[in-house]
């Protein structure tokens, strides 16, 4: 996983509407902290460096390195378990 | 004695299998279905699915599981997907892939399918059409490119067993070279007519030995690329598994005509009154059917599994497995090592070699 990487759901997972939780073929994937808001930024379009842009908006005092690396981090641990692809 | 702890509190169901049919085109071995088949005109109607997929989500059941018998047996396919769909159900469909052409998949991945399940029987042609008692190998890899088109998760299950584990190598590069999204590699549950094969299909102890390196080396080299997952028989172990994460604490079975069912295999325990879908809602079934409550808790348990801080994993193991080998459904699983009849294992993993196949009708 990339800053330039277009990452996206896997085919079969998806958001649960309300819950906090990914649901994905045969199970769920439980999602804590800002999970849910980073893989709800996923549409197949953006790179990751605009979905850290895009989450930095939302969250103006954070510490943009810190959340870079946070976000690549966590996406480069789905697609190790199947759920992103890039 | 140790008292029995008050009945826990009831958990919520997380997956829901409706079992649309017991029609199917293929004879498998090692059939996991009753012997004793719901007839095509008790099956539950289009109007019945629905309303059970609308219960079942609010319960609180995330995933859903079609399966059969054939799925693809039923017409009102398409209108079932939906329906889990609309209900917010997570919509999987287990399918031998007869008779699926390329514009009936579109129908269904439009209808909101989200997860397709094909199992394979063996590497090459003649056994594997030998294993299922159909010519439906070529079928199934002529269906995987087609499948690769639609976005939908696609899972591989090998199925395994004595008759095909020695080339489990062979086998799990022909799933890789079909690049499925997940691969599962599952033994052969001795249930239903499986039982029947059970001296032709169980492994021995060395093959099931000599797998696992072969299925660690796969995970570690599809990481990333294929998902894997693999089932060891419990024959084989120590300690029982939590059979379906335990007796009516995670999912609920419906069958074709509508009884609800505790496990796939819960039917070969006697004594059991199954309610039906027909009479009673999903909730009142799992709080009140006594089918469900049968072996909730630890009252009905053993004194070596009351005492034994492993019941909250396992739960006292499988209960039709208990009672198929010690004709005891209280008994403590004999795959446990503190099981007095554990010793039954030894006598069935010895190899019998001059059997015969009995092929579903
Ligand atoms: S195990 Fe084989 S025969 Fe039995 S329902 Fe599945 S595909 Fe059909
Ligand atoms: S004694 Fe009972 S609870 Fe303990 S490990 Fe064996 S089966 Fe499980």
């Amino acid at each position: 996983m990339e800053l330039s990487s277009i990452p996206r759901l896997a085919p079969g997972c998806r958001l649960h509407p309300t819950e906090d939780v990914l649901l994905i073929p045969e199970g769920t994937l439980n999602l804590t902290g800002p999970t849910r808001e980073i893989l709800a930024l996923l549409d197949g379009q953006k790179t990751v460096e605009q979905v850290v842009a895009d989450l930095l908006r939302q969250y103006p005092d954070a510490p943009a390195d810190v959340i870079q690396k946070d976000i690549l981090d966590l996406l480069s641990r789905l697609q190790q378990r199947g759920v992103v692809r890039a | 004695m140790t008292q029995p702890t008050p009945s826990p509190v009831l958990s919520t169901p997380l997956s829901l299998i409706a079992e649309l049919t017991h029609r199917c085109p293929l004879h498998c071995l090692y059939c996991s279905n009753p012997i004793e088949m719901q007839k095509a005109e008790l099956e539950l109607a289009t109007e019945d699915w629905q309303r059970v997929f609308q219960q079942a989500a609010q319960m609180g059941v995330l995933h859903l599981h079609l399966t059969g018998g054939e799925p693809l047996a039923r017409k009102d396919l398409p209108q079932l997907i939906r329906a889990g769909r609309d209900a917010g159900l997570y919509v999987n469909m287990i399918t031998s892939g007869v008779g699926l052409t390329e514009e009936r998949l579109a129908t269904l991945v439009d209808a909101g399918l989200e997860h397709l399940q094909l199992s394979f029987q063996d590497i090459e042609e003649t056994s594997a059409n030998h294993i299922a008692g159909t010519r439906s190998h070529a079928i199934k890899l002529a269906l995987v490119p087609v499948l690769k088109k639609f976005h939908v998760a696609f899972t591989i299950n090998l199925v395994v067993h004595r008759m095909n584990l020695d080339h489990l190598e062979e086998f799990i590069a022909l799933a890789e070279q079909l690049q499925p999204d997940r691969l599962e590699i599952a033994h052969v549950q001795y249930y239903g007519w499986a039982l029947k094969n059970r001296a032709l299909l169980m492994p021995t102890a060395e093959q099931v030995e000599r797998s696992i390196p072969i299925v660690e080396a796969a995970r570690q080299r599809l990481r990333g690329k294929i998902h894997l997952e693999a089932v060891f028989p419990d024959y084989f172990g120590s300690f029982p598994k939590a059979c379906v994460g335990g007796w009516g604490r995670q999912m609920m079975l419906i069958d074709p005509a509508g009884l609800a069912l505790p496990c796939h295999s819960a039917a070969v325990i006697p004594g059991l009154k199954f309610d039906n879908v027909r009479d009673h809602d999903l909730r009142w079934i799992w709080q009140s059917s006594s089918a469900f409550n049968r072996f909730r808790g630890d009252a009905w348990m053993s004194d070596t599994c009351r005492t034994c801080e492993r019941k909250e994993r396992d739960f006292g193991g499988c209960r039709c497995q208990a009672f198929m080998l010690t004709g005891d459904p209280d008994a403590i699983d004999p795959v446990c090592s503190l099981s007095p009849d554990h010793g039954l294992l030894q006598t069935l993993r010895i190899s019998v070699p001059d059997v015969l196949p009995i092929w579903r009708g």
